[in-house]
């Protein structure tokens, strides 16, 4: 798997229920669209009749919160099978889940709990994301979490854990932007270490959110804006990345669209500036390209 | 030697959905080694191991908690906050989700409330709650086009009596002791509600554009849309309508429930 292999969708924001409306009515000028996969992983409604519409204008992105793919239970088929049902319907750019466990015992915390990073827990995620990729017979996206503890039987680092999965499993990686500024915070490591060490050609996907300060740590809540210092580590991940879709998360505290649309387009913005003017990072031997520019696409906006 | 994977998994689970927190979870943790949660959770100056299992702790609680809320407002209304926010703990500990999507999450709280002691002051919360899991379920229940007026023009006349009308596949009808109606949708709109009263009643849930729309049936209604399921033909209803409405005209009264159907979209050809 490579970068190549997905399309560059651009700069899109998260399709979410008090949106529907305005989104269907007035077909705001959006990029693409991620749609949380077990919101439509129901019979029928106006979920479906919604996203049917949306499909048939936009691209879409199914991201997934439940596959739980670091648990120790049973992969659960039935959920495969929808969702692979679902993909086959709505044809979605790629797939993606996290980097996480969500219950055990047939229990469902929802919530995404980090792992130990072990090898019995890496092999353990590698032999399992194979499998889902066997299943929805398509490569994934695998995402990273912000996390609020750490274990101490832990052997490596986050971004090692991530990156040997990666490769292992022959999988994608969604970058968190602000997952990995509130871990670093959260656990006291550099984020940019953390983006330095990320193979460049596995991150398909980014995620922009806004996260809130609890003053002993950091919480990954979705219902701010995008903080400066996030939007910083943005910048130089475009420099580090390339040309990688970008995506505006909110869960809470939900805006208006138009402030969500802002948002995607202070993201498009910071990619054109970075695109103009390189730097040194670029030119390192990490870069995409060696010409002293991202690899762009001819046209990133069609 | 490493705590293997299912262990620490296990161990974590049991400390998030302790009822009491993690501390008095911990407490009842016999395996964990001498040193406590700080040999397997690194703690530091700021957050301690048990700190940080914690803040996963109230998230688990409170998203659950947001989301039950949001499902059952009738039910939240009639209990007061605090009593409603303790009924979810002991909701979470009987019914802890299962499935994965968390819009699973309330399919047994009417369940779980017939036995319930805030039942016995106010003994139609079961049939409330049960209501507002028949909305969400139809909300997001089967498509299929309903029966419209056209359509039914379009049949000829001589194929009425054979005709089978089928149940719109998301169509829910729920037998309660408690007139409920009402009160949801007092609730709903935003206006004093009163206790629902005791009564016996049969109430359709259904979906029309995309809105979940219920109502109380009427005897000769529910006998007909309960024949309807099994496989009557429009005959029999016809039959069954004169039988029980009790009224002068029973062709004025079948037009007159064909248009409620039509309009609630309980039916499908
Ligand atoms: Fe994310």
């Amino acid at each position: 798997m490579k970068r190549a292999d997905f399309p560059f969708l651009g700069f899109g924001v998260g399709l979410r229920r008090p949106h529907y409306s305005h989104i269907v009515e007035r077909r705001p000028k959006v990029d693409w669209f991620e749609v949380v996969s077990e919101n439509f992983m129901v019979a029928g409604g106006r979920a479906i009749e919604v996203l049917e519409d949306v499909r048939a204008h936009y691209p879409i992105v199914l991201h997934g919160v439940s596959m739980s793919l670091g648990s120790t239970d049973p992969l659960n088929r039935d959920y495969l099978k929808k969702l692979r049902d679902l993909a086959k319907r709505f044809d979605p750019a790629w797939i993606s889940d996290h980097l996480c466990w969500t219950g055990v015992g047939g229990r469902n915390l929802h919530d995404l709990l980090p792992l130990p990073y072990t090898e019995e827990a890496l092999s353990h995620v590698v032999t399992r994301i194979r499998r889902v990729q066997d299943t929805l017979e398509r490569p994934m996206l695998i995402e990273n979490v912000s996390s609020y503890l750490a274990f101490a039987d832990s052997t490596m680092t986050e971004w090692e854990f991530i990156a040997e999965i990666a490769e292992q499993a022959d999988c994608g990686i969604l970058l968190d932007i602000n997952n990995i500024f509130v871990s670093a915070f959260n656990h006291r490591f550099d984020p940019n270490e953390y983006l330095d060490a990320i193979p460049v050609e596995r991150v398909v996907q980014y995620h922009l959110a806004g996260h809130s300060d609890h003053g002993t740590h950091l919480l990954d809540t979705h219902d701010h804006p995008v903080r400066d210092e996030v939007w910083a580590l943005y910048e130089r991940a475009i420099r580090r990345f390339g040309a990688v879709s970008a995506l505006v998360e909110w869960d809470d505290n939900i805006p208006e669209f138009a402030v969500l649309m802002e948002t995607a387009d202070r993201a498009r913005q910071i990619y054109d500036a970075a695109a103009r003017t390189p730097t040194e990072q670029s030119l390192d031997a990490n870069s995409t390209e060696r010409t002293g520019k991202p690899a762009l696409p001819a046209d990133h906006r069609a | 030697m490493p705590t293997p994977l299912k262990e620490l998994e296990s161990l974590l689970y049991r400390l998030i959905t302790a009822p009491s927190g993690v501390g008095e979870g911990l407490a009842s943790e016999r395996n964990l080694p001498r040193t406590g949660l700080g040999a397997i959770v690194l703690g530091d100056e700021r957050l301690s191991a048990e700190e940080r299992a914690d803040i996963y702790a109230n998230m688990y609680f409170y998203r659950l908690l947001d989301a039950l809320k949001e499902d059952f407002p009738a039910t939240r209304k009639v209990l007061g906050d605090d009593a409603f926010h303790n009924l979810v703990t002991g909701y979470l500990i009987e019914y802890p989700p299962t499935q994965p999507s968390v819009a699973e999450c309330g399919r047994f709280l009417s369940r779980y409330l017939r036995d319930h002691p805030q039942s016995v002051d106010a003994p139609y919360l079961a049939d409330i709650a049960a209501l507002e899991r028949a909305t969400v379920e139809v909300f997001q229940g089967p498509d299929a086009d309903a029966l419209s007026a056209e359509a039914m023009r379009a049949i000829p006349a001589d194929q009425w009596p054979a005709l089978k009308l089928r149940l719109h596949p998301c169509v829910q009808v729920l037998d309660v002791e408690w007139r409920v109606a009402d009160l949801l949708r007092a609730v709903e709109e935003g206006r004093d509600w009163q206790p629902a009263a005791r009564g016996a009643a049969k109430i359709v849930v259904s979906r029309r554009s995309g809105r979940v729309r219920y109502r109380e049936l009427e005897q000769s209604e529910y006998r007909a849309i309960d024949a309807a399921r099994t496989g009557a033909t429009f005959a029999n209803i016809c039959d069954l309508v004169a039988e029980h409405s009790g009224a002068l005209d029973p062709v004025a009264e079948l037009n007159r429930l064909l248009a409620r159907w039509l309009s609630d979209a309980i039916f499908i050809v």
